[in-house]
């Protein structure tokens, strides 16, 4: 009956493990993503590429001595525990940059909490255009929806010569983002768009979307979704006879795509190259193979970068959030930007950042760069 | 044991004093010495008041008439975007669009005892899941009406005498105006006639037709009612949030209010208060507390629990809730004297309770004796 | 042009109808297993979905870690998948037999919460395929092909063993002393008790049937999809108790039917009518029928006495 005690319990309780402090010498970096429930798949790689700089930095002495302790608030990419997560972070003064969200919704529900405590936030993964918009104090080391989208509309035009494409997308704000901006693009590239048919994320049979495009006769189709969907997807429609090309954005860019015989010649856009990146990003494949057994995808390279970014800011300025704002909006220009392994990063005036994008494909189950390359 | 049934003989028996001691317990709450976790916790607990509200609304439909309910969801998002689309699109005042969203949501609620009317048990619960997962759907969707999974965003906050209310206390406060009103309504009805006609609904529905009370015109009500406070609540969501998205009206959440009130002892407005106070801090109880751990564990270099344990934070979650019904199969707060959950576990509540103001009674008077 | 459009049109359909009866045949699969134990103990057991997840699971761990050949591991996993639901109903059900149904009901969503997060922890999120080497090579085959309508091998198999499972059930259940003591449950506990039935046992073995059959639908979707993560059984199993309803809850025949009905509705719906509304359209359909059949396709309308 102890059960009865109530909501005062679970309040004492609060406050006293509240009470308690971090131990002084280290830097408390949290990370904000979905580790658990349905989306904790993208979550994993958010948290090794957070895990993995922090222990390069701490390895090599840590930010003027000091080292980085990263902790992960799982927020299930719930709104709701967003808010939560986001409020006790703010309360914390210890804490002087967030490293998250990864979902656009989880993201803009947490921005108000972030702009009213002035506590500045990296988000690695969230490409709603909206958001930069809406705070001076998120940032962005992801590209948007809308750049995308287009890029990839001129690349299968110019590149690839493309003109009847399918979509493929997924009720989601990154998917139809992708989708609008692809398909203003697409216009004025005369590619024709035959059809569109949506899935949710809960889907797992997409054969009777399927079946109609193949009725349709595309030549490719453009997923702008998730790998875990888009694997599915690429299968099912192989197993229904439909031989055509299949290309999607950044999110499909993940290790699962190897692992599926039928995702050969997939094309993909990606913030890096794994064989035409720089020695820091071979350095990282490398390192990340050999610690988590796997590919790294881009939510990992991305969440790699941001809390580089955010190591610098501290390095240069401290831990004040308000002078690691006024750092990071400062770095406006390809001299003040920084160079990481997802190349070079640069935040405009709404913290959105300006980023090259890159088209990658597989071939033999390996992710290698396309041979056509745009600007 | 012993305990409980105090509390609980004091709140039925001085439901007034215990009403005010909540409310002073809560005002005290934004000022008790926290430190930087005060805004956290205060958002904690409107959050579970938020969720009281819920369960007190949707109380009505399986606590008083007896039907189970898994659409409630659908309400609570009707409600909020309702709110939503009229802060942002129209400019109007929260205090417009909070009992427009309320109308709106028993709008729906009307139309949907309509079909279901005639359903019972499992038949009624699926027809409802099935509603709410529509309206999920349509607000998923219709992107010309709610932007769809772009999420309304910009949300202004509510405004009170020239205000714009900006602090988590301030919310908490409203939150709590806005779970006293619809306590007080839910606890009027009750112990009205509609009450009494909704009880006897769930104890014999033929019977309660062959009394004279009119079943459809009951339900339809009891509908209405539970569907008007998911919409306020749905509002005050919003107003609160300033961010609507499609994500926060999944079916998980018909579920999670559902065992609320399960937990809490279905059919008892304080029941089902305790079943939220009890569960919504939960999660973010174990969050802290495992991350506590694991910090203890680093520091006395006890390896073998894994820092990953961060993240044990539903399965845990699972656990304690198939232990808590364990325990206590008939809510924390069951409901008694009632045949629709007349089973041993209510009846040796029941029972001691009755022992409990026996001796409670026989003790007054032997005081009058003396 | 045009008879090569209504020729076109015919294939689409049939191809429709043969995607919408697989799927159909899935949830069916699933939903036996919900209807089962509702039937008997009048539960609806949330956590069914989380026995399908882990039978595909279990299966996939037993292929790539100890490298049992596929039908081995199959059979492993049913049997092993059987001993769990014994293992769920002694441990989480059997206390509450006699509390409030809903007591119940929150515990199964509690075991299903519990089971979702131990298989996350176990194997992570991401998704997992089986090895292409260890499935039997016929699985990736094309069976017939008529004009552009496709169905492979791995198709015909999953709809054979469905529909043979499907007929094991009702011989058990209609031909056996145990069904016969199930049945006898389902009408009343009390006096099956009192006519000497050991309810407890029968339970128990009405659990293992139905975790079972999980798993095999599990396993079947794993490999028919080459995918599993730890949240497939969360819709899968919201799915099958719809079909389970909408067959009529309790019976066996009606919860095959209402996974077909299901599945062709939602395929059906979401290739003529509008693929963002796919799961929408199911839903709708499936209101239509029971207020039309209040108690489900198959399921007996009980009239109720005073």
């Amino acid at each position: 009956m102890r059960k009865f005690a109530s909501a005062a319990t679970w309040i004492c309780l609060f406050l006293g493990l509240s009470s308690l402090v971090w131990a002084e010498s280290d830097i408390k970096l949290p990370v904000a993503s979905p580790f658990t429930g349905q989306l904790a798949t993208f979550g994993e790689g958010v948290k090794n590429g957070a895990e993995l700089k922090a222990s390069e930095i701490n390895a090599a002495g840590g930010i003027n001595g000091r080292s980085i302790a990263i902790s992960l608030e799982d927020e299930l990419c719930d709104p709701k525990e967003a808010t939560n997560v986001a409020t006790r972070l703010a309360g914390d003064q210890q804490v002087s940059i967030v490293i998250g969200h990864l979902c656009s919704s989880a993201s803009l529900a947490a921005l108000p909490i972030y702009r009213k405590a002035k506590l500045p936030a990296i988000s690695p993964a969230s490409t709603n255009p909206q958001l930069g918009k809406s705070s001076p104090y998120y940032f962005r080391n992801v590209y948007k929806d809308d750049f995308q989208g287009a890029f990839l509309a001129r690349y299968i035009s110019e590149a690839l010569g493309w003109k009847k494409v399918a979509i493929f997308f997924e009720t989601n704000d990154y998917s139809m983002g992708l989708k609008s901006a692809f398909v203003e693009e697409a216009r004025k590239q005369k590619v024709r768009i035959v059809g569109e048919e949506a899935y949710t994320s809960e889907t797992t049979d997409f054969t009777p979307q399927l079946s109609k495009f193949r009725m349709l006769r595309p030549d490719a189709i453009f997923i702008p979704g998730y790998a875990p969907q888009g694997t599915l997807i690429i299968s099912q429609a192989r197993k229904l006879g439909l031989n055509v090309g299949f290309y999607g954005a950044d999110g499909l860019d993940d290790e699962i795509m190897l692992g599926n015989p039928d995702a050969e010649g997939l094309l993909v856009t990606t913030p890096f190259l794994p064989d035409g990146a720089g020695p820091e990003a071979s350095g990282f494949i490398e390192a990340y193979r050999k610690r988590f057994g796997k590919e790294p995808n881009w939510f990992a390279a991305n969440t790699y970068d941001a809390v580089g970014i955010a190591a610098r800011a501290i390095e240069k300025v401290g831990t004040d959030r308000e002078k690691i704002r006024e750092y990071l909006a400062s770095m406006n220009s390809p001299e003040r930007g920084y160079h990481g392994i997802t190349g070079l990063t640069v935040f405009d005036e709404n913290g959105d950042c300006l980023k090259a994008a890159f088209v990658k494909t597989i071939r033999k189950g390996q992710w290698v760069s396309a041979e056509k390359q745009i600007k | 044991m012993q305990g409980g049934l105090k509390l609980r003989v004091f709140i039925e028996e001085h439901p007034r004093s215990a009403a005010a001691l909540f409310l002073a317990a809560a005002a005290l709450l934004p000022w008790l010495p926290m430190g930087g976790a005060t805004d956290y916790v205060v958002r904690v607990a409107t959050l579970t008041l938020l969720y009281m509200v819920l369960a007190v609304g949707l109380n009505f439909v399986p606590g008083f008439t007896g039907l189970l309910d898994l659409g409630f969801v659908g309400f609570y998002g009707v409600g909020a975007y309702t709110a939503g689309l009229l802060m942002v699109q129209y400019n109007l005042s929260f205090w417009i669009a909070l009992p427009a969203a309320a109308l709106h949501s028993a709008l729906w609620g009307i139309l949907r005892a309509a079909p279901t009317l005639r359903l019972t048990g499992d038949y009624f619960a699926i027809v409802t899941f099935g509603f709410s997962e529509l309206v999920v759907l349509v607000i998923r969707n219709e992107l010309w009406l709610t932007r769809g999974p772009m999420g309304i965003p910009g949300i202004e906050a509510p405004m009170l005498f020239g205000y714009a209310l900006n602090r988590d206390w301030e919310y908490f406060y409203l939150m709590l105006a806005l779970l006293f009103a619809v306590v007080g309504i839910s606890r009027r009805l009750e112990d009205s006639r509609v009450g009494r006609a909704w009880f006897a609904i769930r104890e014999d529905e033929i019977a309660a037709e062959a009394c004279g009370i009119h079943i459809a015109r009951h339900k339809t009500l009891a509908f209405a009612v539970s569907a008007a406070i998911g919409g306020a609540a749905g509002a005050f969501y919003a107003g609160w949030f300033h961010f609507l998205h499609p994500d926060m009206f999944k079916f998980w959440e018909s579920i999670l209010v559902l065992c609320l009130i399960v937990l809490g002892g279905m059919g008892s407005i304080t029941g089902v208060m305790l079943g939220a106070a009890i569960l919504i801090p939960l999660t973010e109880v174990l969050r802290v507390g495992l991350g506590r751990l694991v910090e203890w564990t680093e520091q006395t270099g006890l390896d073998w629990i894994s820092p990953d344990i961060v993240n044990a934070r539903y399965l845990i979650f699972g656990l304690l809730l198939v232990i808590m019904m364990r325990v206590r199969p008939a809510g924390l707060f069951p409901t008694v004297g009632v045949t629709f959950e007349m089973h041993p576990a209510c009846e040796r509540t029941r029972r001691q309770l009755d022992e409990n103001r026996y001796a409670h009674e026989t003790r007054e008077n032997r005081h009058a004796l003396d | 042009m045009d008879l090569q459009y209504l020729v076109d049109s015919l294939s689409l359909f049939f191809q429709q109808f043969v995607n919408g009866l697989t799927v159909g045949g899935v949830y069916a699969l699933i939903a036996v297993g919900y209807t089962m134990v509702y039937g008997v103990i009048e539960l609806i057991n949330f956590a069914h979905g989380e026995i399908y997840m882990l039978g595909a699971f279990i299966a996939y761990h037993l292929v790539t870690v100890y490298h049992v050949p596929f039908f081995a591991a199959v059979v492993l996993t049913v049997m092993l998948c059987g001993l769990f639901g014994i293992l769920l109903d002694r441990a989480a059900y059997r206390p509450l037999r006699n509390a409030p149904r809903l007591a119940a009901l929150i515990t199964a969503i509690g075991a299903s919460i519990f089971l979702q997060n131990v298989a996350l922890i176990k194997w992570g999120a991401q998704i997992r395929s089986f090895p292409q080497t260890s499935l039997p090579s016929f699985f990736g085959k094309t069976a017939f092909q008529a004009g552009d309508v496709q169905i492979g091998w791995l198709q015909v198999f999953m709809l054979l063993v469905t529909f043979v499972l499907m007929l094991v059930l009702h011989a058990i259940i209609n031909h056996t002393r145990t069904g016969t003591a199930m049945r006898a449950i389902a009408q009343d506990k009390r006096t099956a008790a009192l006519m000497g039935i050991h309810v407890d046992r029968i339970i128990s073995f009405t659990f293992a049937i139905g975790s079972s059959l999980g798993a095999v639908a599990g396993i079947l979707v794993g490999v028919f999809y080459n995918a599993l993560w730890p949240t497939m059984g969360y819709t899968a199993g919201v799915k099958a108790f719809a079909a389970a309803v909408l067959g009529g809850i309790g019976s066996v025949p009606g919860a095959m039917l209402g996974g077909v009905v299901l599945g062709v509705a939602e395929v059906f719906g979401a290739g003529y009518i509008s693929s963002a509304y796919r799961d929408g359209i199911a839903y709708a359909v499936m209101i239509l029928v029971i207020l039309f059949k209040p108690s489900g396709i198959l399921g007996k309308s009980t009239v109720q006495k005073v």
